[in-house]
């Protein structure tokens, strides 16, 4: 499978320092694009980035190939660190008014856009399958790093029920996706 | 099984946490807690692998957002020996002897994982809860390895002391292990457990018994 960041990946766990340069060169951009999405704030954002590729150096060896592709990891680091910070910061300070203002930002970008090839489209024909609610509650999540909590105020529904609507959404997902 | 209500099937608890984890909505104790378990159960983390290739499709929709060139932070975070003044180019050049040993070393030293470097057993008399903590880079994790959760209505909370100092909370323990970042500690530090009211002592002060306390040791 053609999957040049998969390959700079492994030189990395090898310690190879060209194949880190490389791949900050090739994926700096996007990771960018995660890290500010999800934190809302530059110079935090750039600080996270400099976390993430000291993480991608050190924990290159864990990333498994045969497992998914090289970029969809290296988003996933960087996702999740972006959200355990949001956490962090939301936890001292009870404010979630940017995150929910973010909702407002997640309209189905990816579904107006020219899509190459067929797997964007899949997981996009399966959010058409949710109530358009649900599938803005789903992408909100994703995209921006909203909380239960987030999404509960959001949407004006009791946190459990929004925790309901986003399982049952994520299953009907799963099941679209497996057909 | 006609008693059971078929009419909406549910993800199992599992899946459910890995769905949730990878979509992000837990919060930090609920997260650190799945990061925890990622590490230690091979199927959770297959699960969390399948939703982040499910969804990974979303991932679409970042942006590309062009960053500064960091690198030379980055590198000198990672490689102190080889960055000093002269930077990168100066070493990549191979102008410093002295950099291309500690390079030679570098690359004999294991691989990557961060090294645990303190460790402590937390017990105490008259109780029959044990806890391993470890120190590893930014981490410390600390697991239940005898005993029970606290009772209804209780929580365990760490603290650290330094000396005669007073404690500092680490936070409540919810599950049997837990992940989060580690303390500024060094070799003598006590870790203690106390057994609190729900979410914790009401001031940020240990209010109850110790259960299981220890020191921290270099390896």
């Amino acid at each position: 499978m053609d999957d040049p960041i998969a390959e700079l990946l492994s030189k990395i766990a090898a310690q190879d320092r060209a194949a880190f340069r490389a791949i900050y060169s090739s994926a700096s951009s996007k990771l960018m694009g995660v890290l500010l999405r999800i934190l809302g704030n530059r110079a935090e954002a750039e600080d996270a980035l400099q976390e993430v590729f000291t993480r991608v150096w050190l924990r290159a060896s864990r990333y498994d190939a045969d497992k998914g592709r090289g970029m969809t990891w290296l988003i996933a680091l960087a996702r999740n660190h972006a959200i355990d910070r949001l956490r962090a910061r939301r936890e001292t300070q009870a404010d979630g008014d940017d995150a929910i203002n973010a909702v407002i930002d997640t309209a189905p970008r990816a579904e107006t856009r020219l899509i190459a090839v067929g797997e964007a489209k899949r997981i996009n024909q399966c959010f058409e399958t949710l109530e358009t609610e649900k599938a803005a509650a789903l992408r909100g999540a994703y995209l921006a790093g909203l909380s239960y909590i987030d999404l509960a105020a959001r949407f004006d529904v009791p946190l459990n029920t929004m925790r309901t609507w986003l399982r049952r959404s994520l299953l009907k997902l799963k099941e679209c996706m497996e057909q | 099984m006609t008693s059971t209500p078929t009419d909406l099937p549910e993800l199992s608890d599992d899946e459910a946490l890995a769905a949730e984890y990878v979509l992000g909505t837990l919060d930090l104790a609920e997260r650190s807690a799945a990061e925890a378990r990622l590490r230690l159960d091979h199927n959770f983390a297959d699960l969390v692998n399948d939703w982040q290739n499910r969804l990974a499709d979303l991932n679409e929709d970042y942006p590309e957002v062009v960053a500064p060139n960091l690198l030379p932070q980055i590198e000198a975070r990672l490689f102190p020996q080889a960055a000093k003044s002269r930077g990168w180019f100066a070493w990549a050049a191979g102008l410093a002897t002295a950099a291309l040993i500690a390079v030679a070393v570098f690359e004999l030293s294991p691989p990557s994982l961060p090294t645990t470097t303190m460790t402590a057993e937390l017990t105490a008399e008259a109780s029959p809860l044990r806890y391993e903590a470890a120190i590893a880079g930014d981490q410390l994790t600390l697991t239940r390895t005898a005993g029970a959760q606290a009772e209804a209505g209780k929580d365990y909370e760490l603290w650290i002391i330094e000396g005669d100092n007073p404690p500092v909370s680490l936070g409540v323990l919810t599950e049997a292990s837990v992940t989060i970042p580690a303390p500024q500690a060094a070799e003598g530090f006590v870790l203690a457990i106390t057994l609190e009211p729900a979410g914790g002592g009401p001031d940020g002060k240990p209010t109850g018994p110790i259960v299981a306390a220890g020191p921290l040791k270099k390896i």
